[in-house]
């Protein structure tokens, strides 16, 4: 049976909706080790497509940083005292370890100060993810980008975020038509009152695809405009601007659904998407190489899945290394 | 799957020929490695790795601990006990799976050491602390773990609707017993008694068949310990 198939009837199994033969079928399946890999993962797959609560990693990550910070090596376990009378020693030492411990909690809330101010949404490569703000408005993050809201205030006087990596919103209009202010590195913003638009800032540059609605633009320059549905205004490093009319939206959006969407790209720009997506660096040496250019829509949640296909189209060998990956020409 | 509009602007004749092709890629079961990145992570700086699959895993594993232990608080602790010994005792140096594999293997084994003492009452919890997991399960056994999980669902499915509530909001919600004494309008003593009927429901349910099949591999999780 191929795997797709037997991805089905294991997660029917999750499901508890699995036959008995098909219990016996996947137990069979389990007996090679290898499969037991191929389980967990898509035991993980299952659980994340089921959530059943709001969590808070952010608050979870922060507390296990401190561990990661403060145990290793190992510390040795406090051994517990035994009699009973607090003798003036034992007491002194008590006021000291209050004392320690109010300081490192002072220490920890300044180191994290940011944690504390702002809660983040992240996605780490090949990951993406959608994530509801308070006051409605829902945001899908791209691979390796992250969001970062403000805890206290958020929807009350002003609603700004900092974005870094591509996002795209859907921003909920209010009835007091407040702003909503997306920043980014390099005084670049985003202003809008209630509307769809994809946001992508990254090393390379900014760029703004308005699906809906109105935005106004804030450029490094100093300089505003405004967008229409169906605009995309680019942004190079450098300030300089550049609006195209009438855009599709289908090349903006793909990656919401792990689409990659190639347009007569070269090569080096589709490894390019790969670094940025995946954080895997691909090199292409050959220079006639790096200019081929492709095109097409493919899906791929795994660099490994994209490159495969690079390799069937280009006729191409794949070289790994221990930093990067090498395409080149087969012989 | 829509074939991609053309692009206005031909390629030159001498570069490559545009290729059009739709192309969804299939998953290659043990053949990708989605962990690579993670494991050159560690190999530079554990700390950071350790960080990174945090991160990417932490949800999920509380998700699937929840489902046993059917509490959130218990499931978050549980699952950051997890990360710290991992840390701590350096298992990522030594495990021999996938890092997935390990942590998903580690969080059934304690969640599942977490429900036997909680309803038992034992003083076995020692047992539960311990990090030693079979280093490979049984498919059965495996698979066991599923339909325990289900098995807990539809005990909590079936408790009487005021129970039930009472238990979810306790346990999920995490509100305190006068909040939902509040909540359903009776006493913080009536939310007491809903409370231990719904373990005594899970204990009494679970006791009949789940637990003796599952029991003796507890002990021989801590027999096969890690090398």
């Amino acid at each position: 049976m191929n795997s797709p198939l037997i991805k089905n009837i294991v997660f029917d199994f999750f499901d508890g909706k699995a036959t008995a033969i098909q219990r016996k079928y996947i137990e069979a399946w389990l007996a090679d080790e290898a499969n037991q890999e191929t389980y967990f993962q898509y035991l993980d797959e299952w659980e994340g497509q089921r959530p059943q609560f709001a969590l808070d990693t952010d608050k979870a990550m922060a507390s296990f940083e401190q561990v990661l910070l403060n145990t290793h090596p190992p510390a040795p376990q406090p051994k517990i005292v035994k009699h009973s009378p607090a003798t003036g020693t034992i007491r002194w030492w008590g006021w000291s370890m209050a004392a320690s411990v109010l300081l490192m909690s002072l220490l920890g809330g300044w180191l994290f100060r940011s944690q504390l101010l702002y809660k983040s949404y992240q996605t780490a490569y090949g990951q993406t993810t959608t994530f509801q703000l308070s006051d409605g408005t829902s945001v899908t993050l791209n691979a390796n980008s992250m969001l970062r809201v403000p805890r206290f205030g958020f929807g009350n006087d002003t609603r700004d975020v900092f974005l870094k990596g591509e996002g795209a919103f859907n921003v909920t209009h209010k009835a007091d038509n407040q702003r909503f202010v997306v920043r980014t590195d390099g005084n670049f913003q985003i202003e809008v009152l209630g509307t769809e638009f994809v946001v992508y800032a990254r090393e390379r540059g900014k760029r703004v695809f308005l699906n809906k609605g109105k935005v106004k633009l804030e450029l490094p320059l100093g300089q505003q405009l405004y967008m229409k549905p169906g605009n995309v205004v680019t942004v190079a490093n450098s300030g300089r601007y550049q609006l195209t009319q009438k855009a599709p939206a289908r090349p903006y959006l793909a990656w919401k659904e792990h689409w990659f969407y190639f347009d007569n790209t070269t090569l080096t720009e589709v490894a390019e998407q790969i670094r940025e997506r995946f954080g895997v660096q691909v090199v292409v040496t050959d220079t006639e190489l790096a200019q081929r250019r492709i095109a097409g829509n493919f899906k791929a949640e795994k660099a490994d899945d994209l490159l495969q296909i690079l390799t069937e189209l280009l006729n191409l060998t794949v070289v790994k290394t221990r930093n990067h990956i090498e395409l080149r020409t087969s012989k | 799957m829509q074939p991609v509009p053309l692009y206005p602007d031909q390629p030159k004749a001498d570069s490559m020929p545009l290729l059009l092709v739709n192309h969804q890629s299939e998953h290659m079961a043990n053949v990708t490695d989605d962990e690579l990145m993670l494991r050159q992570l560690f190999a530079q700086d554990a700390r950071k790795g350790c960080a990174l699959l945090f991160r990417r895993y932490y949800p999920n594993l509380v998700n699937h601990a929840v489902r046993f232990v059917y509490s959130k608080e218990v499931a978050e602790d549980l699952v950051a006990e997890v990360f710290t010994v991992f840390w701590q005792d350096r298992t990522f140096e030594q495990i021999t799976t996938s890092y997935r594999a390990y942590l998903y293997k580690a969080v059934r084994h304690r969640a599942y050491n977490y429900l036997r003492w909680e309803l038992r009452q034992s003083d076995s919890l020692e047992l539960a602390d311990e990090q030693s997991i079979p280093v490979s399960l049984q498919p059965d056994q495996m698979l066991h773990y599923s339909e325990l999980h289900q098995k807990i669902e539809s005990i909590i499915q079936s408790l009487p609707p005021q129970c039930q509530r009472a238990f979810l909001l306790s346990r999920i919600e995490g509100k305190k017993y006068a909040e939902i004494a509040q909540d359903l309008q009776i006493s913080s003593s009536a939310v007491e008694k809903l409370l231990i009927r719904a373990l005594g429901k899970l204990r009494q349910e679970l006791k009949t068949d789940w637990f003796i099949s599952l029991v003796f591999w507890g002990s021989i999780g801590s027999v096969s310990t890690w090398m």
